[in-house]
Formats: C-alpha cells, sequence, structure tokens
C-alpha cells in the first residue's frame, strides 16, 4: 500500500525533526530545544494515534468505498503539506534565527539570483503536478459507483428502477436509485417502485434505510431555498440546489446508522437539518420497505376519511387507496365512475388540491389564478403557449412525456392522471388551465 | 538636478516653482475633517472608521464564540446567531479589510510616489464618505431586522420569500455604496499611481506596495461591477417581481453564486494583494537588506490578480456542475500557488543573510509568513475538488480563510501599523507593549483557528448556531472560544498601545526605521503639501540612495576640513 510506505516515511521524517531542526540551530538553549521536541512528539502522537484521535487530522471514513478513497486523498495532500510546511516553516525559522540582528553584522546587499527563483517556480509547480496526477489516478474510484456485492438486494427487483435525472451508474447499469429532496429543514426520501409516478411512492423523512452491500445513487434536489446532503463516512457533499439535481452514491458494507446534517446554510433551523442512512442486511430491507408502504397508506386511508369532516371538498378521497375496501365513508367509497357532471366538478379546488392518488397540479406548478407556487413543474402562466388550445392541454396532462419544457426532465409529471381522475374532470382542468392561461 | 536639492529637504535650494502670496493658517477642529480633500486626513478618516468596525466585527465573532462554548447552547437565538455571522463576516470584509487597505493606500500611496495628494482629491473624499454611508446603512438594520443571510447571502434564501425582512436589502445597499466607493477610490488609485510619479520613478522602482495597490485597484474595476449587477438583481427579485434566481420562473440560484464568486475570489485577493505589498516593504528594511527578486514578486502580484479572476468556481465544488468544470477549475487553482510560493520564498530569502531588527513591524510581518504559509497549504487542500466535498461548508473551510485573511491581511495590516504609525502621528508606539500585543496576537490565533480545522474534519458544519455534545466537538470549541479572547487581548494591547503612544509616545522623527521609500523623506507627521521638494528616484530604494549621498558628503567634507586647516 502507498499510503502507507507513504505514512511510514513521514514518520520517520517526523522523528527526525527535533534532530534536524537541532542542527540547523546550534546555539539553541535547552528549553526550546526541550519545547521544541515536546512539539514534535505531541504533534506526532495526536497524528498518528490510531482510532481515537482519527478525526483529528483527517476527514471521516469506513462507511463507503469512496468515502474512504477521499480520506486516502486527503491523507497524500496532507504528506505534501506537511513536507512543505516543515520546508518553508523551518527556512523562515532558520533565518529568523541564524540572521538576527548581531554586533558589527553587515546584511549582503543581495538582489536576487534568477537560477534560484526559476528553481524554486518550478519546484512548487512539479509539486502541483504530483499532486494532479494523484488527483486524477484516484478520482475513478471516488466518482463512479461500483456494482452490488452478491450480498446485496436482489439485482433483478424493480426496486432498481433508475429513476428520472439520474447521475452515474454502476457498470451493470443497475442500483437502488433514491430521489433526496431539501426542504426547510427535513429530508425527504422518495423509494424507486418502478413507474414513472413518483407520488405514489414509499417515502421516508431524516432516516434513510437502505440495504448493506449494495449500490445507492441518490439524485438529490431541492424545493425552497439551497441544501447540502452531506453524510460525512458516506462521501462528500452534494448541494441540493432548486432548479438542479445533484448526484452522488454510496455502498455500504456494514450495518449501522451513518449520521450527517445538511451543511449549506439554509435558514435560522440550519443547525437541525439532520440527516442519516441507516444501513440494513437486504432481508431487513425489503421487510422495512413493505412495512413503510402499508403504514403510508394507512396513514393516507386515515386522512382521507378525515378529510369530508374538516370541509375540504366532496370527492376528493380516492377509493383505490383505502387498504381495507368497504370501510371507509361513504365519500371513500364512492366509485370513480360516479363523478358528478363537468359542471359540479370545481377545477380550481382540483387543480389546488388533487383527489386520491392524483396529485395536486398546483403542488408543481404556478398557476397566478389558483395561487399555487410549486416549484417541480415549469409555471403554467409560462409554459402554456397562446395558442395552446383546450385539446392540447387535456393532452399534456394525460402525456405529460410527448413534450418537454425546456430545463426540466422527462418522467417527473405523473403519467397516470388518465386512470387516477375520471374524463370529466380532465376536461374541467384542461378548461380551467385553458381559462387561466390566456 | 544639484544634489543639495537631494540630500536637504527641509532647506530648499531651488527657488520655489509657486511663490505663495498668502499663507492661510491650517484649520484644526471638525469641519477640517468633515470638509478635508488632503489624502492624509481622508487615510486617518480611513483607518480610523474601518477599526472601529474591525472591533465591531471583533465583539461579533466573540458573541459566537462564547454561543459555541457549550454544546447545545441557548445563549443566543437561532437568529440572533445567524445575523451575527451574517455582520461579522459583510463588516469583516467590507467595512474592515478592503477599506483599511484603501486608507493605508491613501496615506502611503502619494507619499511613497512622491506625488503631493491623490488625482482626484474631491473624489477621494467622496470615496470615503460613501464608505461610511455604506457602513451606518448596514448597522443601522440592528434595530430593525439585520441579514440573516451569511456574507454571501445566496439565493433563494436571500429571495423575499425566505428573507422578508429588510435585513437584505440594507446589505444590498451595503454592497452598492461601499462597492461605489471602492470604484470611485480605485480609478482615483490608478490615475495617481500612472501618472503622479517622482522623476525617476519607471515601473521599476515603484515601490512593492504601491504595485499591489495598483492591482488591488485594477481587480476592484474588475471585480465590483459584477456584485453591482449581482445585488440589483436580488433587489429587482426581492421588489419588483422579477426571477433572476428563482427556480419556480426558469431563474438560477447557480447564477447568484457564480456572479457573487466571480467577484467574492478577486475580492480574496483584493484583501491579501495589499498585504503582501506591506510585507515586501517591511521585511528589506528590518533585514537590511534590498527585497529578493524585485521583479519576481512584481510579476508574481500581477499573475495571482489574473489567476484569481479565473479560479472563482472553487467555491462552487459541491454544487451540480459538470465535471469538466470542476477539473478546470481545480488545476486554475492549483496554478495560483505557483506565484504565492514565489512570493513565499522571496520574502525568506529576503532574510536570508540578513541581519533582522525584530523591531515589532517585523514580528508581525514574521508572524504573517508562518500564519499564510497554513492558510496557503490548507488552499491546496480545498483545490482537490474531491478532498473539498469532505471539507467545504465545515469549519475546516472556516479555519483556511481566517490563515488565510487574519494571517494575509491582518496581520500585514498590524505591521503596518506599527510600521507607519511614526510617520502618521510624529510619534513611536511602545516595542514592549507591541511585542506583547503581537505574541497575544499570534498565540491567541493559532489557539483558535488551528483546532478549527479538525473540528471541520470530526464533522462540525459551519454557520450552525448549535452542535450535540458528540465526539470531540465541545472540547475543540472550548479551545477555540479560549483562543478567540487571547487574541482579543492582544488586540486590544494595540489599540491600548496606540492611544497612549498618541500622547506620550517618543518623537519619531522623520525616519526612524531607516527606511527604503519616500514616504520617510518628508517630516513626521507630513506637512500637507508632503513634500517641498521631490527628490529624483534613481532607485527601488530612494532612501537609501539619500542616506548614501549624505554619508558622502559628510566624508567629502571631512577630507577637506583638514585640507582647511
Amino acid at each position: 500500500m502507498p499510503s502507507k510506505e507513504l505514512g511510514a516515511e513521514l514518520r520517520r521524517s517526523v522523528d527526525r525533526l527535533p534532530q534536524v531542526v537541532g542542527s540547523v540551530r546550534p546555539n539553541t538553549s535547552r528549553p526550546r530545544r526541550l519545547a521544541l521536541s515536546l512539539t514534535a512528539a505531541l504533534v506526532g502522537l495526536l497524528v498518528f494515534a490510531p482510532g481515537a484521535f482519527a478525526d483529528f487530522w483527517k476527514p471521516e471514513s469506513g462507511g463507503s468505498p469512496n468515502a474512504d478513497k477521499i480520506s486516502d486523498l486527503y491523507v497524500y495532500v496532507f504528506i505534501v503539506g506537511v513536507i512543505v510546511f516543515i520546508g518553508v516553516e523551518g527556512a523562515l525559522l532558520w533565518c529568523i534565527v541564524k540572521y538576527r540582528k548581531r554586533k558589527n553584522a553587515v546584511a549582503d546587499q543581495i538582489h536576487g539570483n534568477t537560477n534560484l527563483e526559476i528553481g524554486w517556480t518550478v519546484g512548487a509547480a512539479l509539486i502541483l503536478v504530483v499532486l494532479a496526477t494523484i488527483t486524477f489516478v484516484m478520482l475513478p474510484g471516488i466518482r463512479n459507483p461500483p456494482n452490488s456485492s452478491a450480498a446485496g438486494l436482489n439485482l433483478n427487483s424493480v426496486q432498481y428502477a433508475v429513476g428520472p435525472g439520474s447521475g452515474k451508474q454502476p457498470p451493470n447499469g443497475r442500483s437502488l436509485n433514491i430521489a433526496v429532496n431539501g426542504q426547510q429543514y427535513v429530508w425527504r426520501f422518495t423509494y424507486p417502485d418502478g413507474d414513472t409516478n413518483a407520488l405514489n411512492n414509499v417515502f421516508a423523512y431524516e432516516q434513510m434505510v437502505v440495504p448493506t452491500n449494495t449500490t445507492v445513487t441518490l439524485n438529490i434536489r431541492a424545493q425552497d431555498v439551497a441544501h447540502s446532503w452531506w453524510i460525512p463516512k458516506l462521501g462528500g457533499k452534494f448541494d441540493a440546489v432548486p432548479g438542479y439535481t445533484n448526484h452522488t452514491w454510496f455502498k455500504i458494507s456494514k450495518p449501522g446508522i451513518y449520521t450527517g446534517q445538511c451543511a449549506e446554510l439554509c435558514g435560522r433551523n440550519h443547525a437541525n437539518m439532520i440527516a442519516a442512512v441507516r444501513a440494513v442486511t437486504p432481508a431487513q430491507y425489503r421487510l422495512w420497505y413493505v412495512l413503510q408502504r402499508k403504514q403510508i397508506q394507512a396513514s393516507s386511508a386515515a386522512v382521507a376519511k378525515l378529510r369530508p369532516g374538516i370541509g375540504t371538498p366532496k370527492s376528493q378521497a380516492d377509493p383505490t387507496l383505502a387498504p381495507v375496501p368497504g370501510n371507509g365513508s361513504p365519500h371513500a367509497a364512492a366509485p370513480a365512475a360516479a363523478a358528478p357532471a363537468v359542471a359540479a366538478i370545481d377545477a380550481k379546488a382540483l387543480f389546488v388540491n388533487g383527489k386520491g392518488q392524483a396529485t395536486a397540479c398546483g403542488s408543481c406548478h404556478v398557476l397566478a389564478a389558483a395561487g399555487t407556487k410549486g416549484v417541480v413543474g415549469p409555471n403554467l402562466n409560462k409554459f402554456i403557449a397562446k395558442d395552446d388550445t383546450v385539446a392540447a392541454i387535456k393532452d399534456m396532462i394525460v402525456h405529460p412525456n410527448a413534450e418537454i419544457a425546456k430545463g426540466y426532465a422527462a418522467g417527473i409529471m405523473p403519467a397516470a392522471y388518465a386512470t387516477t381522475l375520471t374524463s370529466a374532470e380532465i376536461d374541467a382542468l384542461a378548461a380551467y388551465i385553458f381559462k387561466n392561461t390566456r | 538636478m544639484a544634489t543639495e536639492q537631494i540630500i536637504a529637504p527641509s532647506t530648499p535650494v531651488a527657488a520655489p516653482q509657486i511663490v505663495a502670496h498668502k499663507v492661510q493658517p491650517e484649520r484644526t477642529g471638525w469641519t477640517s475633517w468633515v470638509t478635508t480633500t488632503d489624502h492624509k486626513k481622508i487615510g486617518i478618516m480611513y483607518m480610523v472608521t474601518t477599526f472601529v468596525f474591525f472591533l465591531l466585527g471583533g465583539v461579533e465573532a466573540l458573541l459566537m464564540r462564547l454561543q459555541l462554548s457549550q454544546a447545545d447552547n441557548t445563549l443566543l437565538a437561532p437568529s440572533t446567531y445567524n445575523a451575527l455571522f451574517t455582520m461579522h463576516g459583510t463588516t469583516m470584509i467590507f467595512l474592515f479589510v478592503v477599506p483599511m487597505m484603501a486608507g493605508l493606500a491613501n496615506y502611503f500611496v502619494p507619499l511613497m510616489i512622491g506625488a503631493r495628494d491623490m488625482a482626484f482629491p474631491k473624489l477621494n473624499a467622496l470615496s470615503f464618505w460613501l464608505l461610511l454611508a455604506g457602513g451606518l446603512v448596514f448597522y443601522g438594520s440592528v434595530f430593525f431586522n439585520p441579514p440573516e443571510c451569511g456574507w454571501t447571502c445566496y439565493a433563494p434564501l436571500s429571495e423575499a420569500t425566505y428573507s422578508p425582512t429588510g435585513g437584505v436589502d440594507a446589505w444590498i445597499f451595503l454592497i452598492h455604496l461601499t462597492g461605489l466607493s471602492s470604484l470611485v477610490g480605485a480609478v482615483n488609485f490608478y490615475a495617481t499611481i500612472v501618472n503622479m510619479r517622482a522623476p525617476g520613478m519607471g515601473w521599476g522602482r515603484i515601490p512593492l506596495f504601491v504595485w499591489t495597490i495598483l492591482v488591488y485597484a485594477v481587480l476592484l474595476i474588475l471585480a465590483l461591477p459584477v456584485i453591482a449587477a449581482a445585488v440589483t438583481l436580488l433587489l429587482t427579485d426581492r421588489h419588483f417581481g422579477t426571477h433572476f434566481y428563482d427556480a419556480t420562473a426558469g431563474g438560477s440560484p447557480l447564477l447568484w453564486q457564480h456572479l457573487f464568486w466571480f467577484f467574492g475570489h478577486p475580492e480574496v485577493y483584493i484583501m491579501v494583494l495589499p498585504g503582501f505589498g506591506m510585507i515586501s516593504e517591511i521585511i528589506p528594511v528590518f533585514a537590511r537588506k534590498p527585497i529578493f527578486g524585485y521583479k519576481a514578486i512584481a510579476a508574481a502580484t500581477v499573475v495571482i490578480a489574473f489567476l484569481g479572476l479565473l479560479v472563482w468556481a472553487h467555491h462552487m465544488f459541491s454544487t451540480p456542475s459538470p465535471f469538466i468544470v470542476l477539473v478546470f477549475f481545480m488545476l486554475g487553482s492549483f496554478l495560483i500557488a505557483v506565484p504565492t510560493g514565489v512570493k513565499m520564498f522571496n520574502w525568506i530569502a529576503t532574510m536570508w543573510r540578513g541581519s533582522i531588527e525584530f523591531k515589532t513591524p517585523m514580528m508581525f510581518a514574521c508572524g504573517f509568513l508562518a500564519i499564510f504559509l497554513v492558510g496557503g497549504i490548507t488552499g491546496i487542500f480545498l483545490a482537490v475538488f474531491p478532498v473539498d466535498w469532505q471539507l467545504t461548508d465545515t469549519y475546516f473551510v472556516v479555519a483556511h480563510l481566517h490563515y488565510v485573511l487574519m494571517g494575509g491581511a491582518v496581520f500585514a495590516i498590524f505591521a503596518g501599523i506599527y510600521y507607519w504609525f511614526p510617520k502618521i502621528t510624529g510619534r513611536m508606539l511602545s516595542e514592549g507593549l507591541g511585542k506583547a500585543s503581537f505574541w497575544t496576537m499570534f498565540v491567541g490565533f493559532n489557539v483558535t483557528f488551528l483546532i478549527q480545522h479538525s473540528l471541520g474534519l470530526d464533522g462540525m458544519p459551519r454557520r450552525v448556531y448549535e452542535y450535540p455534545d458528540v465526539g470531540n466537538l465541545q472540547i475543540y470549541n472550548q479551545i477555540s472560544t479560549f483562543g478567540s479572547f487571547i487574541l482579543a487581548t492582544g488586540i486590544l494591547l494595540t489599540v491600548y498601545n496606540v492611544i497612549r503612544s498618541l500622547r506620550s509616545g517618543a518623537v519619531a522623527g522623520p525616519d526612524p526605521w531607516k527606511a527604503n521609500t519616500l514616504e520617510w523623506f518628508t517630516a513626521s507627521p507630513p506637512p500637507v503639501n508632503n513634500f517641498d521638494v521631490v527628490p529624483r528616484v534613481r532607485s527601488v530604494e530612494p532612501m537609501k540612495d539619500i542616506r548614501a549621498q549624505i554619508d558622502r558628503a559628510a566624508q567629502d567634507a571631512a577630507e577637506r576640513e583638514p585640507a582647511l586647516a
């Protein structure tokens, strides 16, 4: 291992340090020499004491190969840095001690030395060439996700669906692709489920549960201000910036909880926007996933039951969400086919609140008339052109990927409105959007 | 030109070019300050004003350190803490380091190049008053709602949706007013240096401090319009319905980051280059040696400035940016290390085989070298973008930037204060107090900031008002807080030294250090017109030539005397 050799070399040079410094400073007093060797010993102890003080001098690692390789790269830079530090500070100290004013000492009137100056310019450049080379050699291991191990989650599962706007993938193209969404002041994690509707997926807040030995790729976004995704042991920071998707990956071999927090100032509670990744075995992960999905469905059903009671418009509850058919309220049990005529549909409410599995248009789109401010999709006041007809708008709702607004990715908008809404509701929505984008 | 002219400025022999018909007594009192266009008075107002802001920024820093001295501390509310780090960063950069350099340059550039004032004295007064106005507008927000978005004020956090109070607007006006002040000042410095140099002072004989101020001026002219535009767009976003930084309407938050750092990185060199200049003046004087490699240092200044304009996105390595962009900005940042290293080596080589007198300015200069080197080395860590992914936005960066700016700017400014105080006031600062101040500051600084590298490596992000009691976070923070109070004590020792010496310091005389440049040719403090006679400049070290000439004249006189007898 080159890192070990370099480390040993560094250790030897640190051991030599007191003698080196002592030899160029023949007039050093005893206490000063003692202080110097004590400092050197202390620095050596802190730097090379294994374990307890690892975070003292290098970044955290040990969760994922990319974090380990960043840590290795840091160590190489650190070694070069220490050599430069000792060399330059040593030269400075030496000049300060050797050439302090003495009786009858006369300063040499030297104006420069071209060879010497060219020498240290080239020397400094060479050090940087070495550093750049090391960086480029190490980069692939840091940037490129590897394949999942055999002990990881089953490669053929639907869980491996790579979501829209994904970044670098492992050589076999399969990873558990989780969408990370930063919001003031919490992280939301959305798990893939194989379809393009991102709104019926299993999700979690704050703690991301992942299977071990499995390559996990992240699509990092933000929905309000900029945040930064950072779990130190799983690699570096990746900013979550509204309007952009950022990417990173990790692959955990040891089960456990890896903690971190938002690293970009995002408001008053930035300090408490924590994040954690809990790595469990693939079997435990599958169990967690099923339980999480059930819990989400159950709470959605409970909310659907409560909705009519708290004054939301009628016909909002979606029977397809109810886990046990027939036990909901009369509203929840009402079949979609029995939807009222167009005239009776409150298109604005539908736009703002959605209906059951049909997510509200307004949660992703701006529409001034509805007062919505969603940022995920294009602003409808701007995107809908004057020559778009009601039929064209209807087509956009039903086939969202047919035409993609500039700057937005395909596959973000649910493609299932044709099934989650009745055709009457879609007609009403299209008419409403048409009317309010003139 | 006759040699007598050069030797004895106080007794000009040549016929005066202007005959005064009426001499007005010099005005004193506050009106003389408010109405002045004298570059020295303006310089003093700059320095006093910015030092007051420095102390305010220091108090803000100490409050933050107090809050962080305990895990989960409840001393300060999150809003207060966020306001404090915003005020601290903004104050230190826009109201202390940059204008302090302008103040020192105001006072000394005309003196060092043998000019009688700046090229545009009234504009010069305008830049000071704009600066003061910017500072007052910004600090006025303390009584309402101070900004909480950090000195970088990243959009969309600084947009009206997320920062609805007027604090961000106060910050925007500060940027506009101090920016205008700096721009006007920069044009003035440029015009002065290019047009008003003493006879014989070609480009190869300009003092290195003046070289750095020239480059400082050019950088300000290039960088400031960009931030002015950026904050104007933010202002229209906030109040007039535009969406430049609003992703929901097709704007881009990254646009803000690019515009901000296109200004922000040159700003770093705007802050440290004049410091480099002061160090390049002070080390030769106290090592009693010419500067090693004058041309290389001047050239390195220009190269640093040029490269400094091309590396801004190394502040944005963790943003969603294309790979090739990361590589370009990593290599560009590497390149900057070369001219910076050249300067470092040249300074040390200037001390080599010298006869170094450790007066306080020289101690601060050596402290600068020792500290700035650490900032330079940690800068390389941050330039390697995969490593930066771990280090950025943590206390490692806080430590790095303080090593660069405290080392590169503040220690240099203190060296400058100790070096030039005798010229400005005619009195010496106490050496004992000065050395005590240096050692307290040096130790305090390193105790405060060295450990912050470890804080960052241990996972503590910057700009957090509290942290949990895990790992070594609390003990590291306590060490840092302890150090910050030592550092503050050291700074107060200098404040005391200055106040005490104004009244009772030893009288300095025109040239207490036997220095090299023309400001030491005139009386201390200099008269309003600076010089009665401007000597011809024949090297980078005109005062050394003049002293040698006086020695020769004395020798000749001594040789002639026996002959007369």
